[in-house]
């Protein structure tokens, strides 16, 4: 364990070397939050819909933004960069399982960016958070393991879709795609409860819904948490169905792989 | 059984043929060609440890799949390799961790960080007991010269310092095989030393083995006592320094030095000339005479001021023994 530990930090501390990056990031991040945060008051106004107050939207967006911020950098384009310029090769000469060093390498690496762009916008949400209802102990506790399995489910996804790299060489677009359908049935730009019947419904069958969205409704408390176990165990299944293609994938793609010229 | 044994290894690639033109490409898009290219045919070898072993061949003989596949990197398409009793490419992990891999055109560096941070990722990664951690670092600075860089971002250092901070990483959990990789490409004559004398140290001490391919023959004179030569995928020799000499030489070299004026050049079957100016000639004895008749007879013909006698440099033993592979 200690081992991933070590990447996570290392890879961190990378990140801390580009200061002026990390500003920018703030800002854009404060700019990206007021432009929902004023769209969403536009279209609430100070009614409700669909049992959907303001500030419950606040903090929807806010965990969301976090969220997706800690799996910003994708997995599927380091692999896909590593398959093009060789350092798979660098990377494979390690004692240490590849899935659990890009895990830990894209946390590090992501964990400083969302912490510096969420804080400031933290701050700035305090502002309009008044009558925001928090959850009590119960509900966050079961927040953070859905949201960690959440977390783990998005770098699942992506990892899997950046393992095709070793048959495509470019697969960029594969994880666009990825992107694109995630954001419909995974309600990260807008929450599936406004969504019709049926795209609902569909969203049930894939794995994006339990990426931010569950998580969010325990945290908001409209999954009361006698009825969270359904959307863990869903997350759970799906992460260790998708666990376990990716070892199928990688068995094959270690025998695919080519590195040539040094 | 040897501590490396490597058995009719063989590595295919599938490569798309490229057509020619814009045209070509969007043809490929929908129909693709593939040839097969056989990287490494039938490679066998075996290795004592504490050997050191130059790997050598032109470029893309398949030095570096052989590489690969010792290190678990790539699978093999046919034969099989054994390392220390295990099958690298089947246990790479395990494997892993009892080899040090430096490819001389790749780093392992944290490109934003000091060479230390990435010491102490490698502690961690071997998980290497401090104690030894400790003394391998002091150990690998003062052998490398490296103290002076240790601690500066490693997108400031030179090539030089970069490769010196590679080798030393590979060698921190003290691997029972080194793998050297082209580890001499574009440094310059002192660090070139430095090197040399270092994996020298190393394998004396540390009884390490080591297979290093290169491109540049003083490393394998300077480090080798081996040779093992491939080309286009297969193994042409395998043998001492002097078996590779007294396969491949063909003689050695004489130079004349004349004060006044040079005498006329006689043709004879034992000599050639190579070449010459108003001052020397430089002409190439055949192997089947001695250093001692040749001298002895070119003074009594040509009565020069100054003779010497020089062995065939291994790099154009090495450039005939290519050549003569071309043609065959």
């Amino acid at each position: 364990m200690t081992k991933y530990w070590i990447v996570f930090k290392k890879s961190l501390k990378s990140e801390l070397a580009y200061r002026s990056a990390a500003l920018w990031g703030i800002l854009s991040a404060a700019l990206g939050f007021l432009i929902q945060v004023f769209l969403w008051q536009a279209l609430l106004g100070s009614g409700v819909r669909k049992d959907t107050s303001f500030p419950d939207m606040l903090l929807y967006v806010l965990i969301n933004s976090f969220m997706l911020q800690l799996t910003r950098t994708d997995v599927a384009g380091i692999i896909e960069n590593a398959m093009i310029d060789g350092t798979i090769s660098m990377e494979l000469l390690r004692p240490i399982s590849y899935k659990g060093y890009m895990l830990a390498q894209t946390l590090g690496k992501n964990v400083y960016g969302s912490l510096t762009a969420t804080l400031p916008v933290l701050g700035l949400s305090l502002f309009f958070l008044s009558g925001a209802v928090l959850p009590d102990g119960v509900h966050i506790l079961l927040f953070l393991l859905s949201a960690l399995l959440g977390i783990a489910l998005m770098f699942e996804v992506t990892y899997l879709a950046g393992l095709l790299a070793f048959w495509l060489q470019r697969c960029w677009f594969i994880w666009f795609y990825l992107r694109g359908i995630r954001d419909i049935f995974g309600g990260t730009f807008v929450p599936i409860w406004f969504y019709p019947e049926f795209l609902e419904k569909l969203s049930y069958w894939l794995p994006f819904r339990y990426m931010t969205f569950e998580p969010i409704n325990i945290f908001l408390m409209k999954t009361p948490a006698s009825q969270a176990w359904v959307s863990l165990l869903a997350a759970f299944l799906w992460l260790a169905g998708l666990s376990f293609a990716d070892q199928m994938v990688w068995r094959a793609a270690t025998r695919k792989l080519t590195v040539n010229g040094g | 059984m040897s501590f490396i044994e490597v058995k009719n290894l063989c590595k295919e690639y599938r490569i798309v043929r490229q057509e020619k033109g814009v045209a070509g490409a969007f043809k490929s898009l929908f129909h693709r060609e593939y040839t097969v290219k056989e990287a490494v045919r039938n490679v066998s070898f075996s290795l004592e440890k504490g050997e050191v072993v130059g790997y050598i061949g032109p470029n893309g003989a398949g030095k570096s799949t052989t590489i690969k596949m010792l290190s678990g990197v790539l699978l093999p398409t046919g034969g099989v390799a054994r390392v220390g009793g295990i099958i690298p490419y089947e246990n790479r992990k395990e494997n892993a961790r009892r080899i040090g891999v430096v490819f001389g055109q790749r780093s392992q560096l944290y490109w934003d960080l000091p060479v230390s941070d990435t010491f102490d990722l490698y502690e961690s990664l071997y998980s290497i007991p401090k104690e030894r951690f400790r003394k391998n670092c002091d150990f690998f600075t003062e052998l490398l010269d490296m103290k002076d860089f240790l601690h500066q971002p490693v997108r400031q250092l030179s090539l030089g310092q970069k490769m010196k901070a590679n080798i030393a990483i590979a060698l921190l959990h003290d691997p029972e095989v080194l793998y050297l990789d082209e580890p001499t490409i574009g440094l310059d004559v002192t660090s070139k030393k430095v090197l040399r004398d270092a994996l020298k140290n190393i394998n004396a001490e540390r009884k390490t083995t080591i297979i290093l391919t290169t491109h540049d023959m003083d490393d394998i004179e300077a480090v080798c006592q081996r040779l093992i030569m491939i080309d286009q995928g297969q193994k042409l020799f395998d043998g001492t320094l002097e078996d590779f000499r007294a396969r491949y030489n063909d003689g050695f070299l004489v130079k004349l030095e004349f004060d006044g004026d040079i005498p006329v050049w006689q043709e004879n079957g034992n000599y050639g000339l190579l070449e010459q100016d108003g001052h020397h000639w430089i002409i190439k004895a055949r192997a089947e005479i001695t250093a001692k008749e040749a001298m002895l007879d070119l003074i009594g013909k040509y009565d020069p001021t100054n003779l010497y006698v020089q062995e065939e440099r291994i790099e154009d033993i090495v450039r005939r023994a290519y050549a003569l592979d071309e043609t065959v």
